[in-house]
């Protein structure tokens, strides 16, 4: 793995800003790698022996899954929405669970780590680099069941849902009657009031060389 | 886990803890040990004492006792130093001074320690003086059974470090006085510091080992810190000349003699226009005249942590804002009072 200086650098850089999420991910990141026992998560042995849950949706989520290389994609980052600064880490290999939570009163410290820090922000990154692990966080052993399909690698399973026919991967699907359906028909989702469109320059690829944006065809459609 | 039962039906039972007694003005302490047996003739005690029940306990494989828990945390935060025995008083153990010096409390790791709902532990004020066997913190478990786990964790935050709670011994340095302006030096008055600065320094158990008198030239200052340097000093400690008039050229001939560190002004009233300064690892500390005035300045919160090796740069004068306002008493009590004690 590399050094705690490099990482956090690399993670401002790819979540776009610096600020004390950054140190929080980065340093639960490690502390989860080191307890699951993997050094170099990214590198191509480890890589997929490494699934982290993540349970918040904040700038220390891009710094743990930055560190560890974790990929929505590559099915080994997992997002849990309980709003809770925390993380699980697995080693799939040696079935080794961690789950790492940020403590509270590590903000309320902040003043005692970097006295000499003016601002709240700056104070907080400052002082998250000096606490001691044992301060920044608490860590529970906890068991994981994951099926197979959570896990990574080729799709298990296809259903066809029985109302519109999409196709649902990995055992997503709903059975309603003894029928598979997908979440949108049962309108358990995030949105509502879906409907089909067509829009300018349906024939476009990437090959054609239509330039789309000449036709202000992102303005019309708010993209 | 804590099975609760009547206190008559205790007889024959092991106390689950120390049971306090408490006479309004006269004493305070244990009237029953932890494991005393009761028999018939305590019931009634007890039962004055308040106590129409008492606990059983059956400890779970990760639950501790607080006597435990109260070992775990004191060997956490004692460092060098402390001494303290594992002989709790009502789940209470105390840490005391293993040797003369000033205590040193990381206050961080303290704050983060206290933070953790089961255990406290209260310290007498960072950088106090105090004497070998001195009560200098106390540390218990809140609760009487608790998990295991949180009390480890306080006693891993608190041993960081070196431990949060320590003693750190005050050299003996060998100190040079370079009393500065024209109008000691040429006998126009009578130099009242030396005297003065010799009391602090030798109850503190240091030595002089130099008093040199140089008029307001900053060469002539300059020189004198250099020949307080070669005779051995450690410690040098100058007078005068550290105000804005332009006789004062006291600064400039500490520069000239080679400083590398210069801290002018510090946030302390008596006490502003101090001066630490450092030549190699040298301390040089300049007192402005407030310190023939007042009994206690900047320079009685300086001393003791200089020669307990600690080093006063910016930041630590800075902080000394904080509680750095003297409040001129009529009678002094320092060190019991709140000067310099916000640090």
């Amino acid at each position: 793995m590399k050094d705690f200086k490099t990482l956090v650098s690399e993670s401002a850089k790819v979540h776009g800003h610096l600020c004390p999420g950054q140190i929080i991910g980065v340093r639960m990141a490690i502390l989860g790698c080191r307890l699951i026992g993997l050094d170099d998560p990214t590198c191509h042995d480890q890589i997929k022996k490494l699934i982290v849950y993540i349970e918040m949706d904040r700038c220390a989520g891009d710094a743990v899954a930055h560190v560890t290389g974790v990929k929505l994609g590559r099915r080994s980052l997992k997002f849990a929405d309980y709003g809770i600064m925390a993380a699980t880490f697995i080693n799939l290999s040696t079935n080794s669970v961690f789950r790492i939570i940020s403590t509270e009163e590590a903000r309320a410290l902040a003043p005692y780590y970097a006295p000499e820090v003016a601002g709240k922000s700056a104070q907080q990154l400052e002082a998250y680099k000096l606490m001691p692990d044992s301060v920044l966080f608490r860590v529970q052993k906890v068991s994981v069941k994951l099926n197979d399909y959570d896990m990574p690698g080729p799709t298990r399973k296809k259903m066809t849902c029985s109302r519109c026919g999409q196709v649902v991967r990995d055992q997503r699907e709903v059975i309603i009657d003894k029928k598979p359906v997908c979440r949108p028909c049962t309108e358990d989702t995030y949105f509502s009031d879906a409907h089909e469109i067509t829009w300018d320059h349906m024939d476009w690829t990437p090959i054609n060389g239509t330039n789309v944006s000449d036709n202000n065809f992102f303005q019309k459609h708010n993209l | 886990m804590l099975k609760k039962i009547r206190v008559q039906k205790a007889v024959g039972t092991r106390l689950a803890h120390d049971i306090t007694e408490i006479r309004p003005g006269e004493f305070k302490g244990a009237a029953f040990r932890k494991g005393h047996i009761v028999c018939d003739d305590d019931i009634c005690r007890l039962q004055k004492l308040g106590k129409n029940h008492l606990y059983l306990i059956d400890l779970e494989d990760d639950e501790i006792h607080e006597n435990q828990a109260a070992k775990i945390l004191a060997k956490g935060l004692a460092g060098k130093g402390i001494h303290w025995k594992n002989d709790p008083k009502e789940g209470k153990i105390t840490l005391h001074a293993a040797i003369d010096g000033i205590i040193s409390i990381n206050i961080a790791s303290l704050a983060a320690f206290n933070m953790i709902d089961e255990v406290m532990c209260a310290t007498q004020h960072n950088h106090r003086l105090v004497k070998k066997g001195d009560l200098v913190a106390a540390t218990r478990a809140i609760p009487l059974v608790m998990k295991r786990a949180p009390i480890e964790r306080a006693a891993m935050i608190a041993a960081g470090n070196g431990g949060t709670i320590g003693v750190k011994p005050v050299n003996n340095l060998k100190t040079g006085l370079i009393i500065t302006g024209s109008e000691v030096y040429s006998g126009l008055i009578e130099d009242g510091f030396a005297p003065l600065l010799s009391k602090k320094i030798e109850d503190l158990g240091s030595q002089i080992r130099s008093v040199e008198y140089a008029p307001d030239d900053s060469v002539l200052i300059k020189q004198a810190i250099l020949k307080c340097l070669d005779s051995g000093c450690e410690l040098i400690l100058l007078t005068g000349g550290m105000s804005v008039d332009p006789d004062d050229v006291t600064r400039s001939g500490i520069s000239q003699a080679g400083a590398t560190e210069m801290n002018y002004g510090t946030a302390v009233l008596p006490g502003a226009m101090f001066l630490s300064a450092y030549i190699d690892d040298i301390p040089l500390l300049g007192v402005p005249a407030c310190g023939l005035h007042h009994r206690i300045t900047v320079l009685d919160l300086v001393l003791p942590r200089i020669m307990a090796g600690e080093h006063i740069g910016k930041k630590e004068l800075a902080f000394f804002g904080h509680g750095g306002l003297c409040m001129d008493c009529k009678e002094c009590s320092f060190p019991h009072c709140p000067f310099g004690k916000g640090v």
